[in-house]
């Protein structure tokens, strides 16, 4: 009986070439793009659950609030970690990281420094599982001045050389590193990812009990994870017992002064959550993380286009159902009880899921490289033919198939044999008023997904041409200039004598792009209860008029008036938040220079107008300007020919014979960067608002085709008694228009409020103007109606003689 | 006695009035008997038969087929007596068309779940029978109407019933190949097979043994 459901099933497909095309492509590319989704859902939810311990290990971090200013977070005060594992017996373990970015590291004449460095406690591989190659995790690291790298460093310095008990050297730091271990290289799916780790045995500062300097990642390893709660409970008590009396010392006012109005905290966050959920400020994070409103997102696109697709089947059935009526007909009458046909129609179903199954992996297959591209991953097609995997994948395929066949089926069936057999079969309202429904839903979400990619892609052009308050165009950015030493100033001045050069300012602080951020305590006046951060920049004279910034009030640091060593420049929103109002230039602020309560005094010479040092997800914060040397350049050009200035600059630094390759960057190019993530949301939104429309088209296609072949006869009649074939397309194509009207009504205000919450994440963002719901529905509708366009066409252009004779 | 009708009415609602499709139908039917349903079109021929064959449904009146009251029972058991006792050939064949003549032959004796050796010999039994070896896997577009109607009517025959309905089984053909098909009914008869046939044709009645005339839903 099977072999034969399976047999009629496959003669009725093939039959059915149409029908069947549009299924399987709209299944296979539903099922191709959830499928993507789910490789990348799951490569998201993986992070760092490759650690043996990983459920146990829980990372420590720094939330609070002082004078308005929002503290969060990812890295804690040296002393937490061993404080912590001394108080509670249920930390098995406490170990730290401190990030120290690319410094050089030398080998006999050979100089690298794009490894990335950390110094790490000597049992942080008895907490993290990194397999080492050479070396034992426990005692590697327990020497101080000793370094732990990965094999691809290894090979890089050494080649085929023993590596271990080689001598690296850190030239700027005037350190030398035995090599203790060889490690592989960290998985993509780690929250950190170091070409060489050293030893903090030998860093004095990781040893000093400074509660008020941040700077660590601590991690703890947990007894178990239900301790986590408990720990994070008394956590306040710790730092009421070790951080208060040191803010006493360094701010002069008493713990529980401190907290009338201020909060400090320490909180646990579990290992798993730091790549999905960590809302931390930039620069505290070690790498840029994922985020889990994409994956909100994303996963219910997947859901969406695999039911659109699903949807598909079963319109389509149940509009083929007259041209089923017969065959269910004869097989009642021969003996066919309900139970088998339903079967039967179910093994269509199941036939046509398992193609477009087989099709659909081949699509990903070709697919994935190019999303990959989009994505910045690294998904693989092998994570899907993993034996589990593939399990849940059938699952997953026989719940598809069920979904879109079980209704066709039930109602197929349940015909009445001697109504089938006369052809009196006609489709009853209620499946008409189903499927309509249906189709309302389909264009529900194609019109949301429209509305969606066009909010994105404004919120990204106005990110774009947002006055950020300095120029970003044209403008070269050599952040190593640092590394010629002395020759920097030689460098500058050969580079300002190009005439392609309109200014050169010496300066490390970008406001784009990772960068260094110096940060510091400052107060207004001697009024230290309004002790605030701010971020520092060191710059010097030609800093301001290079940038393109703008002075609303006083002057830029000059030459003129001698030493500027104690006066500063503050940006409009400091002058806001110290209650400077609009006369700032001559006032005073305090800004503590150590730990220890020592401060120093400045003056305000000038109000720079605010601008975007921060992404536009953050709103402009406090910034203050001093007059200290920094190393790095920014040259602004006055040429289109950006590439013929980064030769001759090149050319010039190759002279220094530094050894080192030339590097730049460009500000645009930067600025961008920091929006990668949402560029790359909005280009694989696009795509998939597409396919979803596409899919959805290929189910009204289907749909008026059959409308047309019912109607023939209809169509007919009209054209003999002398209608037009424009007012015969109206006909046809006005109950499909309909729904896709209603289908917006429903789709603009869901629309709205979803991307709305989107926007929510930019601190600066666009309003969304009505004329994008305008957009997206002409653009749905002018698709709709190309769709049913050509079929109504065609039926309305017959000769209608040919309908009236097949009677 | 293979069924009795008693009193059968069948009627539709049309802008509040009943409008009678059958009216008061008795008629016997023994084992053996061939009988002709005649009367012009709207007579009701077509409805007798398929409340015969308990494809429809009645408003009034009794049937027992080998003394079950039909009208007494479950949907359920009605469908396993046809499917059990009756089989069907229709004017316009009503083959399948995705399937080929052995597979439309062998499709009653799945659904009646005989094994599949026995299916086969079944199924070789009737292409023998009817002459259409050479022809088992064809399908139905690839065959002339006589020989679809071959098909049909051993397909009808393949599970062994008691009773045969028959409507218009000519009707599509031309005279030569309606002959043939009549004296295969013949044959059947005389081997013991009950027949009902609706016919427009007298020539066919002669192969009968009795003819019932219908007029507007009654017996004249």
């Amino acid at each position: 009986m099977f072999k034969n459901h399976i047999k009629i099933a496959w003669r009725t497909l093939l039959k059915h070439k149409g029908l069947f095309t549009i299924n399987i492509l709209g299944l296979a590319i539903g099922i191709a793009a959830a499928l993507i989704i789910f490789l990348f859902v799951s490569d998201e939810l993986s992070y760092d659950r490759f650690h043996e311990k990983s459920d146990q290990i829980v990372r420590v971090v720094l939330k609070g609030r002082m004078n308005g200013e929002v503290i969060k977070e990812a890295v804690t005060p040296g002393p937490v970690a061993q404080t912590l594992q001394e108080e509670f017996p249920e930390v098995h373990r406490a170990t730290r990281l401190k990030s120290e970015g690319t410094p050089q590291i030398t080998y006999k004449n050979q100089t690298f420094r794009n490894n990335k460095f950390a110094y790490v406690d000597p049992n942080f591989f008895e907490v993290f599982t990194v397999p080492f190659i050479k070396g034992d995790p426990k005692t590697a690291l327990k020497e101080p001045n000793t370094i732990i790298i990965t094999q691809e460093l290894a090979s890089k310095y050494f080649g085929d050389e023993n590596p271990i008990g080689q001598l690296l050297d850190f030239k700027e730091w005037e350190q030398q590193f035995k090599v203790t271990g060889v490690i592989q290289k960290l998985p993509d799916n780690s929250h950190f990812h170091f070409d060489a780790f050293g030893s903090m045995e030998g860093v004095a500062h990781a040893k000093e009990a400074r509660w008020i300097e941040s700077g660590y990642h601590s991690y703890l390893l947990l007894d178990n994870r239900a301790g986590l709660k408990q720990i994070e409970n008394k956590l306040p008590g710790v730092v009421e017992k070790y951080m208060g009396p040191q803010i006493k010392k360094a701010m002069g006012m008493t713990y529980e002064e401190f907290k009338d109005g201020n909060e400090i905290g320490l909180f646990l966050q579990p290992l798993a959550d730091i790549h999905l959920h960590s809302d931390f400020a930039d620069i505290t994070n070690l790498e840029p993380g994922g985020d889990i409103k994409t994956l909100y997102i994303f996963s219910a696109i997947a859901i969406f286009i695999l039911l659109i697709a699903c949807i598909n089947f079963m319109n389509l059935s149940t509009a083929a159902a007259s041209k089923r009526a017969k065959e269910v007909g004869i097989k009642k009458v021969l003996g066919s009880s309900k139970k088998e046909l339903i079967k039967q129609f179910l093994a269509e179903s199941f036939i046509t899921t398992a193609i477009a199954m087989v099709l659909a992996l081949i699509v990903v297959i070709i697919a994935l490289p190019l999303f990959n591209n989009l994505s910045g991953k690294a998904l693989v097609i092998s994570y899907i033919l993993n034996p589990k995997i593939l399990f849940y994948f059938m699952i997953a395929g026989l719940f598809i198939s069920l979904l879109a066949g079980s209704y066709p089926a039930f109602f197929l069936s349940s015909f009445k044999p001697i109504t089938a057999l006369k052809n009196k079969f006609t489709n009853t309202g209620k499946t008409k008023g189903l499927r309509s429904g249906l189709v309302v839903f389909q264009f529900m979400i194609s019109v949301g997904l429209i509305i969606a990619t066009l909010v994105v892609d404004q919120q990204m052009a106005f990110i774009q041409n947002k006055d950020i308050g300095y120029q970003k165009d044209q403008m070269l950015v050599l952040r190593d200039s640092w590394m010629l030493g002395t020759n920097e100033e030689v460098f500058k001045e050969q580079l300002s004598k190009d005439p392609r050069v309109s200014s050169i300012t010496m300066s490390g602080h970008i406001p784009a792009g990772p960068s260094y951020r110096h940060m510091t305590s400052i107060y207004p006046g001697q009024n230290s209860d309004a002790l605030r951060r701010s971020v520092v920049y060191n710059i010097d004279e030609q800093y301001i008029p290079t940038m393109g910034m703008k002075l609303v009030a006083g002057r830029n640091f000059s030459k003129d008036f001698g030493s500027e060593s104690n006066t500063m420049i503050i940006n409009e929103t400091s002058a806001k938040i110290m209650g400077f109002a609009n006369d700032a230039v001559g006032k005073t602020a305090t800004m503590a220079i150590n730990n220890e309560g020592g401060t120093r005094i400045y003056t305000v010479i000038g109000v720079v107008k605010d601008f975007h040092f921060n992404s536009l997800h953050e709103p402009i914060d406090q910034l203050i300007m001093l007059n200290y040397k920094s190393s790095g350049l920014i040259i602004r050009a006055k040429t289109a020919d950006m590439a013929g200035l980064i030769a001759s600059a090149e050319g010039f630094w190759n002279d220094f014979k530094t050894g080192e390759p030339f590097g730049y960057g460009l500000l645009d190019e930067l600025y961008n960067q920091t929006y990668l993530k949402e560029q790359k949301m909005g280009t694989i939104l696009r795509i998939f608002a597409l396919l979803t429309i596409f899919v959805a088209c290929l189910g009204l296609f289907g749909l008026i085709t059959f409308t047309a072949e019912q109607r023939f006869k209809e169509i007919g009649i009209r054209k003999v008694l002398g209608s037009s074939v424009p007012q015969i397309i109206a006909m046809l194509s006005s109950d499909f228009l309909k729904l896709v009207l209603i289908s917006f009504l429903i789709a603009f205000p869901l629309g709205f409020y979803a991307m709305n919450m989107w926007l929510e994440d930019f601190a600066y963002r666009i309003e969304i103007q009505w004329w994008v719901f305008a957009v997206a529905g002409c653009i749905t509708m002018l698709i709709a109606f190309i769709t049913i366009g050509w079929k109504s066409f065609k039926a309305a252009s017959m000769n209608p003689i040919e309908s009236l004779q097949t009677e | 006695m293979l069924l009795q009708l008693n009193k059968i009415s069948k009627w539709v609602q049309s802008g509040g009035q009943k409008v009678f499709l059958l009216k008061d139908i008795d008629l016997w039917v023994h084992e053996g008997d061939f009988i002709s349903i005649m009367g012009p079109s709207g007579s009701g021929k077509s409805t007798l038969l398929n409340i015969i064959g308990m494809l429809d449904d009645f408003n009034e009146g009794e049937y027992a087929f080998l003394d079950e009251s039909v009208h007494t029972l479950k949907e359920k058991h009605r469908s396993n007596l046809y499917k059990q006792y009756i089989g069907f050939v229709f004017q316009s064949y009503h083959l399948i068309d995705e399937l080929t003549v052995k597979e439309n032959l062998e499709m009653p004796l799945l659904y009646k779940k005989h094994g599949g050796s026995e299916r086969k010999a079944l199924v070789a039994d009737m292409l023998d029978r009817f002459n259409i070896v050479g022809k088992k896997d064809l399908f139905p577009s690839q065959l002339s109407g006589g020989q679809q109607q071959l098909v049909g009517i051993a397909r009808a025959l393949i599970a062994n019933p008691k009773l045969i309905l028959a409507d218009e089984p000519t009707g599509n053909l031309n005279s030569k190949q309606g002959e043939e098909i009549m004296e295969i009914f013949k044959e059947l008869n005389n081997e013991g097979v009950t027949i009902i046939q609706v016919t427009h044709s007298e020539k066919n009645t002669s192969y009968g043994s009795r003819i019932i005339n219908l007029l507007d839903g009654e017996v004249v």
